[in-house]
């Protein structure tokens, strides 16, 4: 430095004019406060946090949650590894449950409508006035969505006392699976599928993962199933019929594109094929007509695959077959599910990989229950209307006549703590507490009993109020005492009169059931005969048809992400890339690329959508996942009334549909029309994270090995090199390095450069693995990351930008997808994080040193420092690094939103780079506590970062890798071990990857 | 050294511009100025933690209960000071007075306001807990605080605008890292880790 000027010094300078500016800039008034506690609660420390067992409440899964609070707030949602059903892990949608309760569009307060607008009243007002109407009108009708035992009861009991009387409404329900196990079995509930247990898994048409009786335990029990493991467990297959694939059916191994509502027909044929010409039992006439021929002929499929199939089904066994659920619950859903039980019981499976009985119990409600109480509204037959977790104006369609009927009811109440569709129509609205703030219990299946307590005192903004202490106060409003003052003395007292004396003292058990979470009961899941039994109703197993003469199928789902559109509401699920678009915020039309370039159509032309029923716009998204016969379109868009995330956005799939229950389970039918798609000659863009639209351009991002090279690869595959990628060399830009000493414990490397931590130590590298063989891309820690880490949303204009700020991305590459005909598939999927490279090219780059490698092998941003040059960014291979274009986390973040925050993160403002920490705020958490136990060392599986507590699969794995007995370094001790673009660029990261195993022979260039 | 004063012009640019930029950050400024008055109740540290005589030479973390086991030191519960001061009532008139507005919160319900004298910056993380067990002392960052009859002096901005003297280093990282510095008498490495994400995250 000749010229005498030093950076620091410069930056010295800066900062002193930069202090003068501040003391100017200030005003009088804004002293910052200490506010004490008044009396300090007995359970916090102030900057420690809090842990409470409950039961998640985001759908009816039930699964088991642990909630961290910090001084008395709850920050973040996991999954309780202590449960028995959902055994750790949680989805997208359950970590959303938080934005929930801080939704700033909850109601301040009980309202009642006057005129056409609502004013907020009091508690006592509004329970006087639910009385009086309910004493003068009479005829109440309840409808409600999924809800806890005790509430339950607490409702029948409260209906009994007025005289009312109730119907159990769901968007999403397995009615026909229900109705399907009551027909051949003579038991009511779900069955239970082993998964797991399972060595070849056939879904048909089940989204088992997207939604369903209960992702996470099937989501666990699918990675299992298909993961190869260092114990030798033998790899499952799974194969998915059906005419398109979820998220659930891209982890398939193998994809039979059976025509929409050809289940029945393919599982009969298959079970005649195994049951041979001399098949007995009630269904032996029915398997007697229909064989492999008929059920290629229904499917559109060859009749080899089926064929073979069923020969698979038998000799790979343990094997298990699952019905069609939400998203192809046609006109002869029972029937489809009476197949494939058939085909379950003729395969051998059932009491092996299928219980009958003691199964979830998830939602089961009917449609046609539902179709009744509209009449009976139509009529004038019901006087007051109450409804409770659900929200039919906005879940059924406009045909059904629940918007016109419900408005003739007289008295119309709705539960809803924010605004929706069905609550801007009531007269009084009484908002419910979130289940974060209540006590409640569950029975996610037989046998288990969780207790749901509140963890936290209800945000106060919210003037809100149990729905059980509701029902109790209005009950005693009109004279009918129900025993208890408060909703806790009545579950308490509801648990306490099924406690015997065998399961010890009652406080013991009540205790242990707050502190675990769960308590299996004595009351063991009962199994029902599995003796199949003849039919007790007219069914029909062949293809339905179809309303109107369009060309295409159209496929209604469930969004795993919005489920029916529950959580459309939510900024992070809004933002969370659908697992297999990687499209946020809108809708988009799902169309087979043959389908599209028949029609002149390209991504993002925006088509209307047409049905015999109604409607819609919408763009198109090119997916070759689905059958060139049909197109699909997700739930939970188009909301007219909910809050101001979801309002506006995207479009409501269920304005295409009619309003039909399936006979015999009354379930709603969401594949019931074909349609007619034209272009309106409009083309917006997509709002999608997809940038390659799933081509690896021959890079080995996401390498597999097949199952048959695994024991022998590295001689096959010793000098093969990457010789496409030699082209590049052309350019002078990338030059594959010999990644010598590239160990995954080695750091520093040898020749790097890192100033005063370059010499060797004996401290952790901190280092992750990724078994790409168990993720299913269900995007679950990208949602725990957003919570975690104050990672905040942008919006879909900065969507659209490219300006997305996930922490963590999920790549899906297609490498074998083929819609026509039955065959391998083979989608990969790819967590991308900071790959916290020991040779960084991010590092060198920084004019401000914001971004450099820590002695423990992280690479850190350290956000004072930046200065947003995004060189970085810029020189990050794996596009990582996100920038805050804006304040997203003053401007998008209203109050109360902020409380979800955690405190233990810096939360970063405009201008400022971010990426993947590891969860160093976690590293340091259990570092200090280490410490405080006589200055210990962490230990192995003590630092468990965000993504990895949340993923269901147990995909991901952190810890030191210099401790070779560390389960990192185990994992990562495996012949499928790479790195991605590592040999390419020499970056050494420290996340390391499996690759994922096909069964197939893998192709050379993306091997 | 001519530059310099060109770099300082072009700072001073910088500093205009940003003017709007910093509104929101804080109230080094006014907390400096308004401190001595500025609390709700004039508490004197002196009379409680000092050992002189007449002093009550009580442990910091008797009030402070949080400073060994978590991150923050902990803000004494209102109720923490009634447990005392429904008795002791103090001799004075003047101590009376002030005495008698912690039955008024604790009547009210409402936690007292005390102006926040000491802190990090948000995107700086300090484990009170860590210095603690490492034996340090609380005086050795906040002064000798048992003395103080009030808590004057707030950041190292004070010492450049105000001209008081600062106790601690506030803002100022080369005071955390001089002491991060300093040999570890057993070992004569650094006694603390002056790597950036220790702090920073």
């Amino acid at each position: 430095m000749t010229d005498g000027i030093k950076r620091r010094e410069f930056l010295k300078v800066l900062g002193v004019s930069g202090a003068g500016a501040t003391m100017t800039g200030c005003g009088a008034g804004d002293v910052e406060r200490l506010i004490p506690y008044v009396v300090a609660p007995e359970e916090i420390t102030p900057g420690v946090a809090t842990w409470y067992a409950t039961t998640c409440g985001g759908c009816s899964a039930q699964c088991g949650m642990w909630v961290r609070t910090r001084e008395g707030r709850a920050v973040k949602v996991e999954g309780n590894p202590d449960h028995p059903v959902s055994e750790g892990g949680l989805c997208s949608r359950g970590h959303a449950t938080l934005q929930h309760l801080y939704n700033p569009d909850r109601f301040a307060g009980p309202m009642i409508r006057e005129g056409t607008r609502l004013r907020q009243g009091t508690w006592d007002e509004a329970e006087r006035l639910l009385a009086a109407r309910i004493g003068t009108l009479g005829n109440v009708m309840f409808v409600g969505g999924h809800m806890g035992p005790t509430l339950s009861g607490l409702v029948d009991r409260f209906l009994s006392g007025v005289g009312g009387t109730r119907v159990a409404y769901d968007a999403v329900s397995d009615a026909p699976l229900r109705e399907a196990t009551r027909i051949a079995y003579g038991v009511d509930g779900l069955p239970t599928y082993d998964i797991g247990a399972a060595k070849l898994l056939l879904s048909f048409g089940n989204d088992f993962i997207d939604s369903g009786a209960s992702p996470v335990a099937h989501n666990k029990g699918l990675a299992h199933m298909s993961a190869v493991d260092a114990e030798g467990h033998e790899k499952g297959r799974f194969v998915y019929l059906g005419a398109r694939l979820s998220v659930t059916g891209l982890n398939a191994d193998e994809w039979i594109p059976i025509r929409p509502g050809s289940e029945a027909a393919v599982a009969l044929g298959m079970a005649s094929a195994i049951a041979g010409p001399n098949a007995t039992g009630p269904y032996a006439n029915l398997l007697q007509a229909y064989n492999t021929e008929s059920a290629a002929a229904a499917a559109g499929v060859s009749e080899e695959s089926i064929r073979t199939l069923a020969e698979r089904f038998v000799s790979e066994g343990p094997s298990l077959a699952m019905g069609p659920g939400v998203g192809a619950h046609h006109r002869n859903a029972t029937a489809a599910n009476l197949a494939v039980l058939i085909l379950n019981d003729v395969a051998g499976n059932v009491g092996r990989t299928v219980t009958i009985g003691g199964g979830p119990t998830a939602s089961a409600s009917k449609f046609s229950d539902m179709t009744a109480a509209i009449g009976a509204m139509a009529a004038g037959r019901v006087g007051v209307a109450i409804v409770h977790g659900t929200n039919p104006a906005y879940s059924l369609p406009a045909a059904s006549g629940f918007q016109a009927a419900f408005d003739e009811v007289p008295f119309k109440v709705s539960f809803a703590s924010a605004m929706d569709e069905t609550a801007a129509m009531a007269d009084l609205i009484l908002p419910d507490r979130h289940f974060l703030e209540s006590w409640g219990d569950s029975m996610p299946k037989a046998g288990v009993m969780a207790i749901q307590q509140p963890v936290m005192q209800a945000v106060p903004h919210f003037d809100s109020k149990q729905a059980g202490d509701l029902l109790l106060a209005v009950s005693a409003h009109l004279g009918n005492d129900l025993g208890a003052a408060t909703f806790y003395e009545y579950l308490r007292g509801a648990h306490q009169a099924q406690h015997t004396t065998a399961m010890g003292p009652f406080e013991e058990t009540w205790r242990a059931a707050l502190r675990t979470g769960a308590v299996s009961h004595a009351m063991a899941a009962t199994t029902g005969a599995s003796v199949l039994r003849a039919p007790d109703a007219a069914l029909t197993f062949d293809v339905p048809a179809f309303d109107g003469d369009g060309d295409l199928t159209l496929m209604v789902y469930p969004s795993p992400r919005f489920g029916g559109g529950e959580f459309s509401n939510s900024p992070w699920m809004q933002e969370l890339p659908d697992p297999v678009s990687k499209i946020t915020w809108h809708s988009w039309l799902e169309m087979n690329p043959t389908t599209a370039e028949a029609r002149g159509l390209r991504e993002g032309d925006i088509v209307t959508v047409t049905s015999p029923h109604g409607a819609v716009d919408v763009p198109v998204w090119i997916y070759p996942g689905i059958r060139e016969d049909a197109v699909a379109l997700a739930m939970g868009g188009g909301h007219t009334d909910m809050g101001r995330w979801a309002t506006g956005n995207g479009v409501n799939a269920l304005d295409l549909l009619p309003a039909t229950a399936e006979q015999p389970s009354g379930a709603f039918v969401t594949l019931a029309t074909t349609v007619n798609v034209v272009s309106t000659g409009v083309r917006r863009r997509l709002a999608t994270i997809d940038g390659s639209e799933g081509d690896q351009h021959d890079r080995p991002i996401a390498p597999a090995v097949a199952l048959a090279d695994l024991g022998h690869e590295e001689e096959e595959h010793a000098d093969e090199g990457h010789g496409e990628l030699m082209e590049l060399q052309g350019f002078g830009g990338i030059k594959p390095v010999p990644a010598e000493g590239g160990a995954p414990s080695a750091f520093p490397l040898p020749g790097t450069d890192h100033g005063p931590y370059a010499v060797a130590h004996e401290g952790p590298r901190w280092a992750m693995a990724i078994d790409l063989d168990k993720c299913t891309g269900c995007s679950a820690c990208v949602t725990a990351c957003h919570a975690e880490n104050n990672v905040p949303w942008v919006g879909e204009q900065q969507v659209i930008m490219g300006r997305d700020m996930n922490w963590v991305r999920i790549e899906r590459y297609y490498e074998h997808i083929d819609a026509t005909q039955a065959g391998d598939l083979d989608v990969r999927f790819l967590p991308m994080i900071c790959q916290h490279c020991g040779n960084a090219p991010c590092e060198p780059v920084c004019p401000v040193f914001a971004t450099y490698h820590t002695p423990e092998g992280v690479n850190a941003q350290v956000y004072n420092r930046c200065v947003g040059t995004r060189y970085c960014a810029n020189n990050c291979p794996y596009k990582v690094r996100v920038f805050n274009w804006y304040r997203y986390t003053d401007e998008n973040v209203p109050e109360p939103m902020n409380w979800q925050w955690n405190p233990d993160v810096t939360v970063r403002t405009n201008g400022v780079m971010e990426k993947c920490s590891f969860c160093m705020q976690r590293i340091r958490e259990s570092e200090n506590r280490a410490a405080l136990e006589e200055g210990r060392d962490v230990r192995d599986g003590e630092i468990v970062p965000a993504c990895q507590q949340s993923c269901p699969a147990e995909a991901i794995v952190f810890g030191n890798i210099r401790d070779p007995n560390s389960r990192v370094s185990e994992v990562v001790a495996n012949e499928r071990t790479y790195r991605v673009l590592d040999e390419l660029i020499n970056t050494q990261p420290a996340v390391n990857y499996l690759k994922k195993v096909t069964f197939h022979e893998v192709s050379g260039g993306h091997e | 050294m001519k530059k310099h004063w060109l770099i300082g012009g072009l700072a001073g640019v910088f500093a205009l511009a940003g003017l709007a930029f910093v509104q929101g950050g804080g109230a080094e400024g006014e907390a400096a100025t308004a401190a001595a008055s500025g609390q709700p109740i004039a508490f004197p540290h002196n009379q409680h933690a000092g050992n002189e005589p007449g002093q009550n030479n009580m442990d910091c973390q008797f009030c402070h209960f949080s400073a060994e086991r978590s991150v923050d030191a902990g803000i004494p519960p209102v109720s923490t000071c009634w447990g005392c001061h429904q008795i002791v009532q103090g001799t004075t008139a003047a101590q009376q007075q002030e005495i008698a507005k912690i039955g008024g919160y604790v009547e009210r319900g409402e936690p007292i306001p005390w102006v926040r004298m000491y802190k990090i910056s948000d995107h700086a993380h300090f484990p009170h807990m860590r210095h603690i067990n490492a034996g340090l002392e609380c005086q050795q960052c906040h002064g000798e605080v048992q003395t103080m009859t009030e808590i004057t002096t707030r950041t190292g901005l004070a010492r450049v605008f105000i001209g008081a003297d600062p106790v601690w280093g506030g803002d100022n990282m080369g005071w955390c890292v001089e002491c991060h510095r300093q040999p570890d008498p057993a070992t004569g490495e650094q006694q603390a880790s002056t790597d950036c994400a220790v702090c920073h995250y």
